[in-house]
């Protein structure tokens, strides 16, 4: 009978929740709920499927008694209704949790080691869509076939050099010709949105280039303390060490997020260790120098530089505008050198947040049909740019850079010339020459009244020194994005 | 004569208002087309941004939208667990959660996986990402790295004709001069606006009446 078909029976159900409830509410909790579209005459109950645990129990808590009504009532008899989640524990119903990963049509990679009821080990990420869907165990043959998380886009080819990453990417195609070589491990660090990943990804498409066979695996910390933890659930630690042992390389991203997870760090020793011994290939990638970790084993922090320790900086203005014009035409766009340069002047933070002002740019130009130009861009980047302004007067300036060098503001504005106040200043006049519009002559007024030539001074004397001092190269990178960001 | 049938006016992106030219506009094409992995959106209430998340799920079989001013008070790693798996994430009213430091490592985990698994993500917030208090520097990265709209208020006028272009849309008429009778005496939200026409809807069809000013004056008693 068609009104016995469970899906009928929950599209009433819901239409009528609709007419309840707050919109909101309605399409947070109800509308993400899924029938198993088994027949109630074989299942003998409605069952929905709700996108994850957490759900599954808001909707228990608040809405259960209200949809078995509306479902005895539309189903014209009692209905028992079971609720369950497509992550969570199905009911101990056969084929249940394998249907409840079908609705999604296409393959998604999870965690790469998966146990399921059946107790046969799953690899996620080599799984075929197909395959999940029928719920069939995958074999260690088919673990052959891994497909990594790596992103095909991620190529030594779409990655744009500069100065800034050099060193970091010729330690990066060293290892992709020889993996397992003498820069094993490769520990690559640097601020957020740097092009780590980048890097990270390219040396395993490269390989893979080299040996479509090669067990590759990309993942977060995170992933890997998660499979450990399921791993450890369900008694399966030792599917977990052979799986992650088993590699050709193994590429984790973020491991400053490591710290504080003891028994993770103690796991990835042991895996860290056994990988070295066999040869393969480790990836690292982390926010800070090995030994500035915090919350990590000194015995790991020791390890990680045994192989190759390369920086990664923020690019340069020529590498942004490399960057944004390379980005631009990867999109279908034309991106002027003008314009280009325009956004990289103002965007220094990282090449991450470049890109997202790019993406806007490029979407207000196909949507009002304008061709990209500095108007189009200054309109799509209002509030940035805005933001950017405010930041950067010359007296925020002033203010920032006193607050780096512990001045007063009223020492910058003085007459003393006394090396600790000198310098400062100078760089002071440097940043308000990159950063702003003004002209030397404003810049010397603002500091005190000074001449147009002491400022143009200060600008020759700072890049000078800038190319031989670390130490001013690193307060000139942390002023530049205090100010930029 | 109305008719006494109420016809369906649940958010999508046909019955969104978005004028061409504005950023409501902009918004509105971006997701339709549904080509990015990652959209942020920003704006006051009212300005549109939940309607424009829901209506994005209900294209979207498997989608799923989660307003998290609901569930803020809860672990961020079993409200977020598994959600990556969906066709769609939309995340509404990230400025509940986003400055508060339980949430933000989840958040820039589950922001790695729905990249991992190629699922979209939309978030929506109150402020711009720079504005939302957020200090994991990941995440605030990843939080600007697609294309970010901040979407500004209705003008008055824009508020008359989205009133009208709603009523329009269940079947109903409403003059000028019962629009504009409304943008005076109301508060300019469009959610109490939205509120309001529920009102006349229903007043207008249990008393089989056009929508005049004296009807409008004596459903909210004015």
């Amino acid at each position: 009978m068609a009104s016995e078909m469970p899906e009928m029976i929950w599209n009433q159900c819901q239409a009528q929740l609709r007419s309840e409830l707050p919109e909101q509410q309605y399409n947070t909790w109800i509308r993400p709920l899924v029938t198993d579209n088994m027949p109630l005459d074989q299942a003998g109950e409605l069952r929905l499927l709700a996108p994850n645990r957490f759900i599954e129990n808001w909707v228990k808590s608040k809405f259960r008694l209200r949809i078995e009504e509306l479902c005895s009532e539309f189903c014209g008899r009692a209905l028992p209704l079971t609720i369950a989640s497509h992550s969570g524990d199905a009911p101990d119903k056969k084929g249940f949790q394998s249907e409840a990963r079908v609705d999604k049509a296409r393959s998604v990679p999870t965690a790469p080691l998966e146990r399921e009821r059946e107790g046969s080990l799953y690899l996620a990420s080599s799984v075929p869509a197909d395959k999940k869907k029928t719920g069939v165990a995958v074999t260690s043959a088919a673990e052959k076939s891994l497909h990594s998380n790596l992103n095909a886009s991620f190529t030594f080819d779409s990655f744009v050099e500069g100065k800034s990453n050099q060193l970091a990417l010729a330690a990066a195609q060293q290892v992709a010709e020889n993996p397992g070589g003498s820069y094993n491990p490769l520990f690559i660090y640097g601020g957020v949105g740097l092009g780590k990943t980048h890097l990270m990804h390219a040396v395993g498409n490269a390989m893979r280039v080299e040996n479509p066979q090669a067990k590759i695996v990309y993942l977060h910390s995170e992933r890997f303390v998660a499979d450990m933890v399921k791993a450890l659930q369900l008694k399966a630690i030792d599917d977990f060490k052979r799986f992650y042992r088993s590699v050709d390389a193994l590429l984790i991203d973020d491991i400053q997020f490591f710290s504080g997870k003891e028994r993770s760090q103690e796991e990835f020793f042991h895996t860290y260790n056994a990988l070295l011994e066999g040869g393969q290939q480790m990836i690292l990638t982390c926010d800070r120098y090995p030994k500035e970790m915090e919350g990590v084993e000194e015995r790991l922090k020791s390890r990680f530089g045994w192989g190759l320790t390369v920086a990664v900086e923020p690019p340069e203005l020529e590498t942004r505008v490399a960057i944004l014009i390379n980005k631009a035409a990867q999109a279908g766009m034309i991106l002027s050198r003008d314009a280009a340069f325009f956004i990289a002047q103002r965007i220094r933070s990282n090449v991450r947040e470049l890109e997202g002002a790019l993406k806007r740019v490029m979407a207000h130009s196909q949507f009002s049909g304008r061709t990209i130009d500095i108007d189009l861009i200054r309109e799509s980047l209002k509030d940035l740019l805005a933001l950017q302004d405010k930041l950067v007067t010359i007296d925020n300036i002033q203010r920032v850079v006193a607050d780096q060098y512990k001045l007063k503001m009223s020492d910058l504005l003085s007459k003393r010339r006394s090396r600790s106040i000198a310098r400062p200043r100078q760089v002071a006049m440097y940043i308000a020459k990159e950063l702003t519009n003004h002209s030397l002559p404003e810049i010397g007024e603002a500091f005190g009244g000074r001449d147009h030539t002491t400022v143009l001074h200060a600008c020759r004397k700072v890049r000078e020194l800038e190319t031989v001092d670390r130490e001013l190269q690193r307060d000139l990178k942390n002023l530049f994005r205090a100010l930029s960001t | 004569m109305a008719l006494a049938v109420a016809l369906d006016d649940q958010a999508t992106f046909d019955n969104f208002y978005a004028p061409t030219g504005t950023l409501q506009y902009l918004a509105l094409s971006c997701l339709r087309e549904s080509k990015q992995s990652y959209f942020y959106l920003s704006g006051e209430a009212g300005t549109g941004i939940s309607h424009l998340l829901q209506a994005a799920c209900q294209n979207r079989p498997g989608s799923v939208y989660m307003a998290l001013d609901e569930v803020s008070e809860y672990p961020a790693e079993n409200v977020l667990q598994g959600l990556e798996e969906r066709t769609l994430v939309c995340l509404d009213d990230l400025q509940t959660v986003a400055n508060q430091p339980a949430w933000q490592d989840p958040l820039f985990h589950f922001f790695n996986r729905c990249v991992d698994s190629g699922t979209p993500l939309v978030c929506a917030a109150h402020c711009p990402a720079d504005a939302l208090g957020v200090t994991l520097a990941d995440l605030l990265s990843r939080l600007k790295s697609g294309i970010s709209l901040h979407l500004s208020d209705y003008r008055d006028e824009d508020l008359r004709r989205l009133m009208q272009y709603r009523a329009n849309r269940r079947g109903l008429y409403l003059p000028d001069e019962v629009a504009r009778y409304l943008l005076s005496r109301t508060t300019r939200s469009t959610r109490t606006l939205m509120s309001a026409l529920d009102a006349i809807d229903a007043a207008s069809l249990a008393s089989q009446r056009r929508i005049t000013l004296p009807l409008v004056k004596s459903i909210f008693n004015l």
